[in-house]
């Protein structure tokens, strides 16, 4: 029979919540965006102790691995940092529009881009979606 | 030449996270190994991630979800040796000088490949006509039952062995025993093979931080100093091998005993590469933890269990534990810190000093295995 032991520290012993894995593949249950006062915010995460952001939500703090991130809300505002459309896929639908966009709190978030004119970069989007996905659009397209 | 020493394990519990992405299993397993170190994550300055299926730039993906990056990563497979083999880059950088800290990472996640056995690769010919990890080594256990004039008895008992032991391990992937009945009554996977004889499909992820002599001072920590790390591979033969006589292993055993000037006696655990029940007979005569011919009474005789002469798989092995490849060898080397530092809890083996780990990667024609890793690690104060 395995012998009992007096010490305190048992990691061996201790499995614990914060010893399990992150589910971090399960994105039907996880919420990317939501429609706050008739506009769209994406739903990311920031860590209390660092401050540090992150979108998609995340677990850990990115740049300490503090267990503390707390959710929060950015958006609709952003700006197109750059872009490019896609013409060939195996999986998805073309052509396609895909570009980097920042937002004022410093996340930048790769978004589907759909517009009706020509885009430029430096320009002003703004978060769109509708029951299942989320997107962006120039101002101009929407207003 | 300066001393590695393992300062700071952990790992995830072995199980079926289809949910989880490699990032998601590693994560916890890194962060947690840097916790139980003490060691400020900035210095470390290089990371070592074994796996087998992970994909492209697996540390990576791993150590960017915990705010490591910028210094040195090195990924490498060698099937299911490659977080031993991961152990062994990590020592061998401290030891040369090259690195003060280094963060290992052995994880896989089987449960992407939907069940089944392990996905070999199908350029290889005994693969494209029907060859399983399964069958390799039930060919091996027919033939022991055959020169030993042994039956499916012994067999069956190497599991109880390790479900046993696995019973007291909340990071196994199984923890409940199971008679020997059972496990003869469990489906046939490849005869003389049942399934609870062979270890499950699963995920896993486990971690270890590694640190030179000088920087084991500076922190003050206690661990396990790497005494021999060891790295073979197979040499292809088109004739007969002895397939009771897996001669990676012998070799990689002798020459880790001499690297670290101990004896077979001297161990007071192994973790050995139980993938199959069969597995664990050959090595303890490939290790030389009895003689050649002895495997099946040493067993029977309670020498590999509590109590015993050595303590051969006290996490459960391969076969209780679990066996999401890549993982292994490292989740090896945690049960053995935790012994070793006296933190294994209610299967703690008592003032244990002096751990093997042993873990083989195979699946290619005309070898007994690709590659073998064997460790030797001491207590240090």
């Amino acid at each position: 029979m395995p012998i009992d032991t007096d010490t305190q520290a048992m990691a061996g012993q201790a499995c614990t919540a914060d010893h399990l894995p992150i589910s971090d593949l399960d994105i039907e249950n996880r919420k990317d965006f939501q429609t706050q006062d008739g506009q769209v915010v994406l739903v990311g995460s920031r860590s209390a102790s660092s401050g540090t952001m992150a979108f998609p939500q995340k677990e850990f703090c990115p740049e300490t691995g503090a267990r503390d991130m707390e959710q929060i809300t950015f958006g609709p505002q952003g700006t197109l940092y750059s872009f490019s459309t896609i013409h060939i896929s195996a999986t998805r639908e073309t052509p396609y529009t895909i570009g980097y966009v920042d937002f004022e709190n410093g996340l930048r978030v790769l978004a589907h881009v759909r517009s009706q004119g020509t885009l430029t970069c430096d320009q002003p989007v703004i978060l769109q979606a509708d029951d299942s996905a989320w997107w962006v659009s120039p101002v101009g397209d929407v207003a | 030449m300066t001393r590695a020493t393992v300062i700071g394990a952990a790992m995830i519990p072995m199980g079926k996270y289809p949910k989880s992405s490699y990032a998601g299993l590693g994560a916890p397993a890194a962060m947690n190994a840097i916790l139980s170190s003490g060691i400020d994550p900035a210095t470390i300055d290089s990371v070592v991630c074994g796996h087998a299926f992970g994909g492209m730039l697996t540390a990576q993906r791993i150590t960017k979800e915990i705010g490591l990056g910028a210094v040195p990563m090195l990924n490498v497979d060698n099937a299911c040796s490659g977080g031993a083999t991961a152990i062994h880059l990590a020592a061998s950088r401290i030891q040369s000088g090259q690195s003060d800290a280094v963060l290992v990472i052995g994880v896989d996640k089987l449960t992407q490949f939907g069940g089944g056995t392990l996905p070999l690769v199908a350029e290889d010919p005994e693969v494209q006509n029907g060859m399983v990890m399964p069958a390799l080594y039930a060919m091996r256990a027919k033939r022991f039952l055959h020169e030993r004039d042994e039956t499916v008895d012994i067999l069956a008992a190497v599991s109880v062995k390790a479900r046993k032991h696995g019973a007291q391990n909340p990071f196994a992937q199984f923890q409940s025993e199971v008679t020997a009945e059972a496990v003869l009554a469990s489906r046939p996977i490849a005869d003389p093979l049942t399934l609870f004889q062979c270890c499950p499909t699963g995920d896993g992820a486990a971690a270890l931080v590694i640190v030179s002599e000088h920087r084991r001072k500076a922190l003050g920590a206690r661990g396990m100093a790497v005494a021999a790390s060891v790295l073979h591979s197979g040499k292809a033969t088109t004739g007969f091998r002895h397939m009771l006589r897996p001669e990676i292993t012998y070799h990689s055993a002798a020459d880790a005993y001499e690297a670290a000037g101990i004896g077979a006696d001297d161990l007071d655990m192994v973790e050995l590469h139980d993938a199959f029940t069969i597995a664990e007979l050959v090595y303890y005569e490939a290790l030389g933890l009895c003689p050649e011919g002895d495997a099946a009474d040493f067993l029977r005789s309670g020498a590999t269990g509590y109590g015993g002469q050595v303590v051969v798989n006290p996490s459960g092995g391969l076969i209780a534990k679990g066996h999401p490849v890549g993982a292994s060898g490292v989740a090896q080397a945690v049960e053995a810190f935790w012994h070793l530092t006296g933190q294994a809890g209610v299967r703690q083996i008592e003032a244990a000093q002096t751990a093997m780990t042993h873990v083989t990667g195979g699946g290619i024609a005309g070898m007994d295995h690709g590659a073998c890793t064997i460790h030797i690690f001491e207590a240090v104060q």
